[in-house]
């Protein structure tokens, strides 16, 4: 199997005393589906961060699909988030002037995509996260569950072949969380999209194929 | 394609600018006023300056341009039949007369100015209105004088039309002592009043004033009676790149058109400096809305926006700002205009006096497309400058504090 995600001895430390994470080393596979479970403080968010090119590493190496990313060349991390990479967030982030398709729309607006073709995408990507009919709703007009499909569709919209997701079912309630969960699990197995979620909740861990454990910054399993 | 792209962020600015419609309605009104104020202050100059080219127009004779002799880099261009030549042949020269000036004196001392001149250059150049008496005769010791030295001449020294004026003109002996040689012109002519130079001149015929004068080549400069009034700067151009002076009433709209420039620029500087408090409640505005969308913008650049992206989002937010602000700034420009015309006038045409009658039936301001096109520029250029500092600022936040922190 290839590789997708692989991280060698990453550490991050702020102002040179609070260490983030120390020496974390892993490897995720093409069409994973990995949970990143720790406590609140142990580095998940950070890890994500870093993988996804928002925040860069003290020392360390990160490759995405066998390429090491330059954490100094900006253009090339914005390329990345660009085209190779998906963010959830815990609280959707939808941007609260656009509608749901427009939200859906709107990374595909930095990729230079024609407007037809963005609205194309962005109507696909919204009936397979069931909000077909929700197209033309802003944020506050929609729950929270749906709030977040639409955050998943506008993950998705830019054909990423990783989707990083931080705590995304932690503001919803269980029924809706499992819904979300079983969602992303879907699109995993439909379109062979890597998934790292971070949690902090055991229970979703065991539905994934593997789980990272953080503890105080570094993998413990 | 860069088009297409700027307009797609133009819309998507545009979301955010409907969903704030109160704050940027107040903020373009902040530019709008400056605005205003730039375009009713520059209409009122520009108005004051066509009434008064206007009157100039009316009361003098634009269309007659004297040539003179010029010194251009030490040399002097003189008057040369080959000169003549050259300006008759300006394109829209109706007609040009050389002449020959002289300073005559008469008997009793009453100072002359002397233009002498083809009796057909009269006609042609001149076109005189007779007040009383006719048109000299070619090669005769004729003369016709102007509306204000007939009437000196005729109160100080009883000269009435037929009378012969006796004049005395200087010479010196070999010896080098004065001589005064009596000369005497009829006075066949009176011209009417005509606001000018003529008033004052007595024309005689050139070929008469050559001979007197003992030099039959030399001329003194060449009138020239432009076609239409709207020809006679390019024609004065035409003249100044043959190396010689122009003169004539045009100078009198030069010097207008001087003072207004810079009476319009002061004008309008003072006006601009509320457009720099625009300016200031649009960097206030657009810091706020940076700060309040702080989580937005780093999602934004989450997603995959570079921060040029991020500048080019919050300048287009700027870019309606700037638009409104000049659309209504033009508007109420123009209202304020039309205030000057009703309210205004009456004061300033009682400050100016008779002078300036002409501007009791005419509208004081004066609105050019070109004022509203600058006005709307003005705002646009101020927006987009304004918006600078804070779509900079938005581009240099962090995505990860920004998402983390952001309200």
């Amino acid at each position: 199997m290839e590789t997708i995600i692989e991280a060698r001895h990453l550490n991050k430390a702020y102002n040179d005393r609070v260490t983030a994470l120390a020496d974390v080393n892993f490897v995720i596979w093409k069409g994973e589906f990995v949970a990143l479970l720790g406590r609140s403080g142990s580095g998940k968010s950070t890890l994500l961060n870093i993988l996804g090119g928002l925040d860069a590493p003290t020392s360390g190496e990160v490759r995405i699909d066998g390429n090491i990313i330059d954490f100094s060349d900006r253009r090339a991390l914005i390329a990345l988030r660009r085209g190779s990479i998906g963010f959830v967030f815990q609280s959707f982030n939808l941007i609260p002037a656009l509608t749901a398709q427009e939200n859906v729309e709107y990374p595909l607006l930095f990729n230079y995509h024609n407007r037809a073709d963005r609205r194309e995408r962005a109507a696909e990507l919204l009936s397979l996260v069931g909000l077909a009919d929700r197209a033309h709703h802003y944020p506050r007009e929609m729950s929270g569950g749906e709030q977040q499909r639409v955050a998943i569709a506008r993950a998705l919209v830019g054909n990423p072949f990783i989707v990083l997701a931080d705590e995304p079912t932690g503001n919803l309630d269980s029924k809706t969380r499992d819904e979300i969960f079983t969602l992303m699990r879907q699109v995993n197995q439909e379109r062979e999209t890597t998934f790292l979620i971070v949690t902090h909740e055991r229970e979703l861990g065991r539905r994934t194929d593997r789980v990272i454990k953080l503890l105080d910054g570094s993998v413990v399993s | 394609m860069i088009v297409g792209r700027l307009i797609d962020y133009l819309m998507a600015a545009a979301h955010q600018v409907t969903r704030k419609r109160m704050r940027v309605f107040l903020t373009a009104l902040g530019i709008a006023i400056g605005v205003a104020a730039v375009v009713g202050t520059v209409s009122l100059g520009e108005g004051v300056r066509y009434q008064a080219v206007e009157a100039i127009k009316e009361q003098s004779d634009l269309t007659l341009i004297e040539a003179t002799a010029d010194i251009r880099g030490g040399a002097i261009q003189f008057i040369t039949p080959a000169k003549i030549g050259e300006l008759d042949a300006i394109p829209r020269v109706a007609a040009s007369s050389a002449v020959v000036r002289e300073a005559y004196a008469t008997k009793r001392q009453t100072y002359l100015e002397v233009v002498g001149i083809d009796p057909g250059g009269i006609e042609d150049v001149i076109r005189p209105k007779y007040l009383k008496g006719e048109p000299l005769e070619a090669g005769s010791r004729q003369t016709v004088l102007g509306h204000d030295v007939a009437e000196t001449l005729q109160r100080n020294e009883g000269i009435r039309l037929g009378d012969a004026i006796p004049i005395l003109i200087r010479r010196y002996d070999e010896n080098g002592m004065p001589v005064d040689e009596e000369v005497a012109f009829t006075l066949v002519g009176v011209l009417q009043d005509r606001d000018d130079a003529f008033d004052q001149a007595m024309l005689i015929d050139r070929g008469v004033a050559q001979e007197l004068r003992g030099d039959e080549t030399a001329f003194d400069g060449v009138l020239i009676r432009v076609d239409h009034p709207e020809a006679v700067f390019g024609v004065v151009d035409d003249v100044k790149a043959l190396g010689l002076t122009a003169e004539g009433a045009f100078q009198q709209i030069e010097s207008v058109n001087r003072l207004m420039d810079v009476v319009v620029l002061i004008l309008a500087f003072f006006a601009g400096v509320s457009l720099i408090v625009g300016a200031l409640m649009i960097v206030n505005t657009m810091v706020t809305s940076v700060f309040e969308r702080t989580r937005e913008i780093g999602i934004t650049m989450a997603i995959g926006a570079s921060p040029g992206d991020v500048v080019l989002l919050i300048l287009a937010e700027c870019l309606y700002i700037g638009l409104i602000g000049g659309v209504i700034g033009d508007l109420l420009g123009i209202a304020f205009t039309g205030a000057i015309n009703t309210f205004g006038k009456p004061f300033i045409v009682a400050q100016l006096g008779d002078t300036f009658s002409t501007f009791a039936d005419a509208e004081i301001t004066l609105i050019t497309p070109e004022i509203l096109a600058i006005g709307m520029a003005i705002a646009i250029v101020l927006s987009l400058a304004s918006g600078l500092y804070p779509a900079l600022k938005a581009s240099h936040l962090n995505p990860v504090t920004a998402i983390r922190t952001g309200v």
